[in-house]
């Protein structure tokens, strides 16, 4: 699947020093409603529903985005590891 | 005219900033004496210029706008924007050679390749972390060239080759008496925001140290080329070493360590080449 543009702005964005405070969970929609993501990716990412978004997702915004979600790399590493990527490739 | 006076490259990884004080004993002792070791190396060798290849690790660029290649011709860059950064790196802005910065973009362009260019970049932590760690000063002016290895289509490791050869030319095209080097930093394996994250893929750090030490242009290219579409995406950053290793005429690979590093999300590598005459 292709790397979903307005996702990847959305947490591109989120980079910023205001990051954290627009990605809490009371601001979360108001911030989304500045990028027209899909109403599945809306969904998902209300929902912490990483395995949808995995695909269309930037692995090096990944990572980023799951810090701002408030896991650290143990929990990242085990999020990320029970995610069916049967099809996937590596990205070297 | 100017002159190619060495090449290095190096790992760099958010993590050696962001636990700095609190990682192993271990890993702290063996990033600084490898570190020092090769900011010994350059600061002997007193450049005007570091020439520095990395990836932007979405800094500078979105996917609205990702150049292969971006020269920056500024006379100022900005330092690191990541909060990680701010209580280790001692420098907000650090000092361009607009000059020699420009002339590599019309040289390149001459050459056929068709790089952009930037007046106004900010060198993050792919940069910066090995500048902060060899601990240079005085620090010499920076040209620092962003190559697009976060988000494919990459360039490939052919045409960093001749990235790097070209970049050898231009530089001793360069009319000013200028003591120049180069850098390149990243990899080497690492897995980032993948199913695979915190693999360390030993086996392929040491066939690619193999490749630098003897490989021609063409086995290294094909090799490589192979091998990094079964590793993690962090080995895409080897194409920063491939440029350092081109420029110094693809030979004179010198390892100054290397040691997988978990707790840092890398393989890491330290490597100067001595520069072919």
């Amino acid at each position: 699947m292709a790397t979903d543009y307005w996702l990847n702005k959305l947490m591109f964005d989120l980079q910023g020093p205001d990051g954290k405070s627009r990605w809490a969970p009371e601001n979360r929609e108001a911030t989304m409603a500045n990028y027209p993501v899909s109403p599945e990716i809306r969904q998902a990412l209300l929902d912490d529903d990483f395995a949808y978004l995995y695909p269309v997702t930037n692995a090096y915004l990944m990572r980023f985005f799951l810090l701002i979600c408030g896991h650290d790399d143990d929990k990242s590493i085990e999020i990320l590891s029970a995610i069916d990527v049967s099809e996937e490739t590596a990205h070297g | 005219m100017a002159k190619l006076v060495g090449s290095f490259a190096a790992g760099h990884a958010p993590n050696v900033a962001r636990l700095w004080d609190t990682m192993s004993g271990e890993s702290r002792e063996w990033l600084t004496s490898h570190y020092d070791e090769m900011g010994r190396r350059l600061k002997a060798l007193e450049p005007d210029v570091l020439i520095i290849h990395s990836t932007d690790h979405w800094v500078n660029f979105f996917l609205d706008n990702m150049p292969a290649f971006c020269v920056g011709i500024g006379a100022e860059h900005g330092g690191p924007p990541e909060p990680f950064m701010k209580p280790v790196f001692p420098h907000d802005a650090l000092a361009g050679h607009a000059d020699l910065g420009r002339h590599i973009v019309e040289y390149a362009l001459e050459a056929d390749f068709d790089p952009s260019y930037s007046m106004q970049l900010k060198l993050d932590h792919g940069m910066c972390v090995p500048v902060w760690r060899m601990e240079l000063d005085p620090m010499p002016a920076i040209v620092p060239v962003f190559m697009n290895l976060v988000e494919k289509p990459f360039p490939t490791p052919k045409r960093c080759l001749a990235w790097g050869h070209m970049l050898r030319d231009a530089i001793e095209a360069y009319p000013e008496d200028l003591r120049v080097a180069v850098l390149g930093t990243g990899g080497l394996s690492h897995s980032i925001g993948e199913t695979t994250m915190g693999w360390v893929d030993e086996p392929f750090d040491h066939a690619c140290i193999e490749l630098f030490k003897s490989a021609s242009d063409e086995k290294f290219a094909a090799d490589l080329t192979e091998m990094l579409e079964k590793t993690g995406n962090g080995g895409a950053e080897l194409r920063a070493w491939i440029v350092a290793h081109a420029v110094a005429g693809s030979q004179g690979f010198d390892l100054i360590g290397y040691a997988p590093m978990p707790d840092m999300l890398i393989g890491c590598g330290v490597a100067e080449w001595t520069v072919a005459a």
